[in-house]
């Protein structure tokens, strides 16, 4: 009954304060388990914490769609580069005495 | 090389200018190279982001051998010009949620900006962005959260998102 009681009390629904203050890592998916699913609870109901939550994702969505374009060129130059590296040490290798 | 394009993609948000993103890329992997040995095989990723992390100091020493400001107070002395140049008088009405983002993400001072690029943009984990700048993961996270606010207040001046307190 004790371990029930304590279960359901780590269960509980987040407040606001602690949405507030794992919300970004939560988004990140760098939250456990147990957090998850008390922050979710919290942002079926809530409308402040649930339009920080849509603003914050809105952003991590729009710095995603600036994604990197390494330039093609410059990548297979790195490419050829890292196996003559690798070609080289090979070589290295069998020259070396045993 | 599997990890040659994510390479490339943390060197150009550490370095600004693209050739010398591939500079430090080869430096990287030659250094890589010299160290395989040492390397047990697990986590590559992290490896080869510590490497590149360690070059990055050393070029940065050769060429700007004075002491780094303190980032923290980049952040607040950031902040003071911000609220004059980015009154919400001075956005650009109409201007889309897109642009706004770009715009602060540009403003930041450089040492947030890359933790919030490393993450949001080239897709690092916390981890792996801490080794990528050589700072504890703890530090990454506030950096992070930091500057997204700062993104986030931005867009707030802009009309784009709700202020703070809302209900």
């Amino acid at each position: 009954m004790r371990n029930w009681i304590r279960r359901r009390r780590a269960e509980r629904e987040a407040t606001c304060a602690e949405v507030a203050q794992v919300l970004q890592s939560y988004l990140d998916g760098h939250v456990d388990d147990l957090t998850a699913r008390r922050v979710s609870r919290h942002l079926e109901h809530c409308r402040r914490c649930g339009l920080e939550a849509e603003t914050y994702q809105a952003i991590k969505d729009a710095l995603a769609r600036r994604g990197r374009e390494v330039d093609a060129q410059t990548l297979e130059r790195l490419r050829a580069f890292g196996t003559r590296l690798a070609e080289e040490g090979r070589a290295g290798e069998a020259d070396s005495p045993a | 090389m599997p990890e040659i394009d994510v390479l490339l993609r943390v060197a150009r948000t550490l370095v600004p200018r693209p050739a010398d993103a591939e500079d430090l890329v080869q430096d990287t992997l030659i250094r890589a190279y010299r160290s395989i040995e040492s390397f047990d095989g697990s986590h590559p990723r992290a490896w080869l982001l510590t490497i590149m992390r360690n070059a990055q100091i050393n070029r940065t020493r050769r060429r700007r051998p004075e002491l780094l400001d303190d980032p923290d107070a980049a952040l607040e002395q950031s902040d003071e010009q911000d609220e004059h140049r980015h009154s919400p008088e001075a956005v650009v009405v109409g201007a889309s949620f897109d642009a706004v983002v770009v715009d602060a993400l540009d403003a930041l001072p450089d040492r947030f900006r890359q933790v919030v690029e490393l993450i949001d943009v080239d897709g690092l984990t916390y981890a792996e962005a801490a080794e990528a700048i050589g700072a504890p993961v703890g530090t990454v996270m506030s950096r992070l959260h930091r500057a997204r606010t700062r993104i986030r207040n931005r867009l707030a001046a802009a009309g784009l998102a709700p202020r703070s307190g809302t209900r």
